[in-house]
């Protein structure tokens, strides 16, 4: 089982094929780079909300979601690192504002 | 955070209503909760199977609220989805799960815990809503 998975939920249309592998690579690199994981173990799974299905402040969403589960937890300071380094990331890939992503890293 | 997910059978919550709903439940959390409308999210997820009801809200909150105040969102939550959708009592159950706020990073900070809100992160919010 791998101790770091991400599931990353997107609005149709605002994330290609091209980018979300671009996305995973870099999801994987920070895991190992914070963490000490091989990329290899770090499954990245990724998902649409249909167009009219997704809603932030009451009105249509254009904001990404990034959920990381680690089994064994980590520490607060690290967690921190670790979500900084994918919302720098994030963005610069997709070009996506600081306001259009949430990131999560849950201890499991 | 927070984030409601309404989980829906196919085809039957038009977009008119899940504009509508979205838009109560900003309202319903924000008036429970004085949290910036920037911050809630709303998601409906169309289900070919059945749960134990045809409709679910599956909400996940920041942890650290009182039991009223989280069961008040929740019976308001779910009294307005009922009114708009039409959907009965018997249709419709719900939750709402709750996390450390300090695990989830959101306009480029760190979630505070529920009391905890400062003005920069409320003037953040506001900012967000207004882009």
């Amino acid at each position: 089982m791998s101790r770091v998975s991400f599931n990353c939920t997107m609005q149709e249309g605002q994330v290609g094929e091209e980018m979300r592998a671009r996305l995973a690579v870099a999801l994987q690199q920070i895991t190992q780079d914070v963490l000490g994981e091989s990329p290899d173990d770090v499954p990245v799974t990724f998902s649409d909300i249909p167009r009219g299905f997704g809603f932030r402040g009451g009105e249509p969403s254009t904001t990404s979601l990034v959920r990381g589960s680690i089994v064994g937890g980590i520490t607060q300071d690290v967690r921190e690192d670790f979500m900084r380094r994918i919302c720098d990331r994030w963005m610069e890939i997709s070009g996506c504002t600081v306001d259009e992503l949430v990131v999560s890293a849950r201890d499991a | 955070m927070p984030y409601y997910r309404c989980v829906v059978p196919k085809d039957s919550v038009p977009y008119e209503q899940r504009a509508a709903v979205a838009k109560a439940f900003t309202d319903i959390h924000c008036g429970n909760t004085g949290a910036p409308r920037s911050f809630v999210h709303v998601v409906f997820d169309e289900v070919d199977d059945s749960w134990d009801t045809a409709y679910f809200l599956d909400g996940g909150n920041r942890a650290g609220r009182s039991e009223e105040v989280k069961a008040e969102l929740l019976s308001d939550l779910m009294g307005a989805f009922r009114e708009i959708t039409g959907v009965s009592s018997e249709e419709f159950s719900g939750r709402i799960t709750e996390g450390p706020a300090k695990w989830t990073m959101e306009g480029g900070m760190v979630l505070p815990e529920p009391g905890e809100e400062t003005e920069e992160w409320y003037s953040h919010g506001q900012a967000a809503a207004g882009g």
